[in-house]
């Protein structure tokens, strides 16, 4: 009967010591690796800015957009599109914005290809009103490719 | 330990978890106090403006077969305002009760003479039968009472001389100013003052021109010189010194020269200021803490709901503009603003 008892005690802490282990080297894996940032650094290289905005104070958009031309029996209609015009072989970002834009406050806000991030960080209003260019970097998702673009601003006149 | 003890002792625990959630009390009605009892809720929300009303629902019972409320009263720490013509714009307490029909109307059932005031005392006497009651009360705040606290003591007798009452408060009194839609319109009414809260025209602009903070404009569009294409403009609030881009066309009274700071926002609809469905409102704390070091000193293409943050040029008062309508044919927009004097 002891001995018997004793042997089960025995498997159980067997049972248990091994379950730990199988938990401690799941927990400590690193199959995902993550960036100083803490996001999940991916195999993707592909490092670009696909979409641009500004928005003011009340956060609305502050981009202009091109005025519809009607079409003629010869051409087709000519829809209104935004003036943002990216170009990422170049590296750059232009958009005109509209007249009585507070250039002083202005929120960018870019849209990237998957996994990737910007830097520096965009954490507030950007100071856009002395007209000059400013650069942001686009890194990619393994975190190898790195593009700066410039981004331009001028106003509607 | 023996695995058998683990066990039995593991049984033991399930068994006593099922004992505990199985038990069902049963639910007895309560039986209310055999005394007479009183309480109370504020029913007004947002900053507490002078000139405007507080409201509370004071609600007092007593078992019926122990007698009747004789009299109901409220003190106020600092006097509300009555309104000798029509009281019940000023500091009152109902002499009704209501309910509420089908129809979510308020049915009146009058129980005493209408309130007297006396200082900060206000008090009705019952003149039907009453064992349980809610009456509401609405204290007007003085403008004395700015930027102090206002306390009330609410308090009901019964027909044995039992007396029940209730402290509410302190609220504190806001120190903003508010006014409510006020017709700004291009080229008459267009120069806005936040020191006095009020709109004047040009030739009374000039009288005054150190208290012109704001010009209001409209043009559907501007047209810079040719070729360009004629731009958007619409309503526009800009302070007098701003960049004659954004002054098209006005020629200001000598002497309104105020550089005075604006933060264009949009969908900041303060319940107070917009009386509209939104929970929103701007406090004496959202003035002090606005920062406008980076601020405008104009605002174009304003629209319906839109508003702006204002700091006038010696940074005395700051106030927030809230546009309640936008008329692009008769050129004028309907404002209401809420100000608070800084120092």
């Amino acid at each position: 009967m002891f001995k018997n008892s004793s042997m089960k005690k025995y498997s159980n802490t067997k049972i248990v010591a091994a379950l730990l282990l199988v938990l401690v080297s799941v927990r400590c894996s690193h199959d995902y690796p993550i960036d100083e940032d803490g996001l999940l650094i991916t195999a993707r290289t592909s490092c670009y800015v696909s979409n641009f905005d500004l928005l003011g104070t009340d956060f609305i958009s502050v981009i202009t957009s091109t005025t519809v031309i009607p079409a003629t029996p010869t051409t087709p209609a000519v829809p209104s599109t935004r003036n943002v015009v990216i170009d990422t072989t170049a590296q750059t970002i232009s958009v005109q914005v509209a007249l009585g834009t507070d250039l002083k406050n202005l929120y960018p806000q870019f849209t990237l290809v998957t996994d990737a991030k910007l830097n520096p960080k965009i954490t507030g209003k950007t100071d856009f009103s002395d007209l000059a260019p400013r650069k942001w970097t686009v890194i990619s998702g393994n975190r190898k490719v790195r593009k700066e673009y410039t981004v331009t601003v001028t106003v509607q006149q | 330990m023996n695995l058998k003890y683990i066990y039995q002792l593991s049984g033991f625990l399930l068994l006593l978890i099922f004992a505990v959630a199985c038990g069902d009390d049963k639910y007895e009605v309560p039986t209310a106090k055999r005394e007479f009892q009183d309480d109370c809720i504020k029913r007004s929300l947002g900053p507490n403006l002078v000139n405007y009303r507080l409201e509370f629902a004071y609600a007092m019972a007593l078992p019926q077969d122990m007698g009747k409320i004789v009299s109901a009263q409220v003190e106020a720490s600092i006097p509300g305002v009555v309104d000798p013509v029509i009281a019940t714009n000023g500091t009152f307490l109902e002499h009704r009760a209501y309910s509420t029909d089908g129809g979510g109307n308020d049915k009146p059932v009058q129980v005493a003479d209408p309130s007297s005031t006396d200082g900060s005392l206000t008090k009705v006497s019952f003149t039907r039968d009453t064992f349980a009651v809610t009456l509401r009360y609405y204290y007007k705040i003085p403008p004395e009472a700015k930027g102090q606290s206002v306390n009330f003591t609410f308090s009901a007798t019964d027909s044995n001389g039992k007396t029940v009452s209730m402290k509410m408060g302190p609220y504190t009194v806001s120190s903003m100013d508010m006014v409510l839609d006020s017709i700004v319109t291009d080229n008459t009414d267009m120069y806005i003052s936040i020191s006095d809260m009020a709109i004047y025209t040009a030739a009374q602009a000039a009288t005054i021109p150190d208290k012109i903070d704001l010009v209001y404009l409209y043009r559907a569009l501007v047209q810079p010189p040719a070729p360009a294409p004629a731009l958007t403009f619409k309503h526009a609030l800009v302070s007098p010194a701003v960049d004659p881009t954004y002054l098209p066309g006005v020629t200001l009274p000598a002497g309104v020269n105020k550089n005075t700071k604006i933060i264009k926002v949009l969908s900041l609809r303060d319940q107070q200021l917009a009386r509209l469905q939104y929970g929103i409102f701007i406090d004496d704390l959202d003035f002090k803490n606005l920062d406008t070091s980076t601020a405008s000193n104009f605002a174009i293409n304003l629209k319906n709901e839109a508003g702006g943050w204002i700091e006038t040029a010696d940074g005395q008062y700051r106030a927030y503009i809230y546009i309640n309508a936008v008329n692009d044919a008769s050129k004028n927009m309907k404002i209401s603003m809420k100000r608070l004097k800084m120092f």
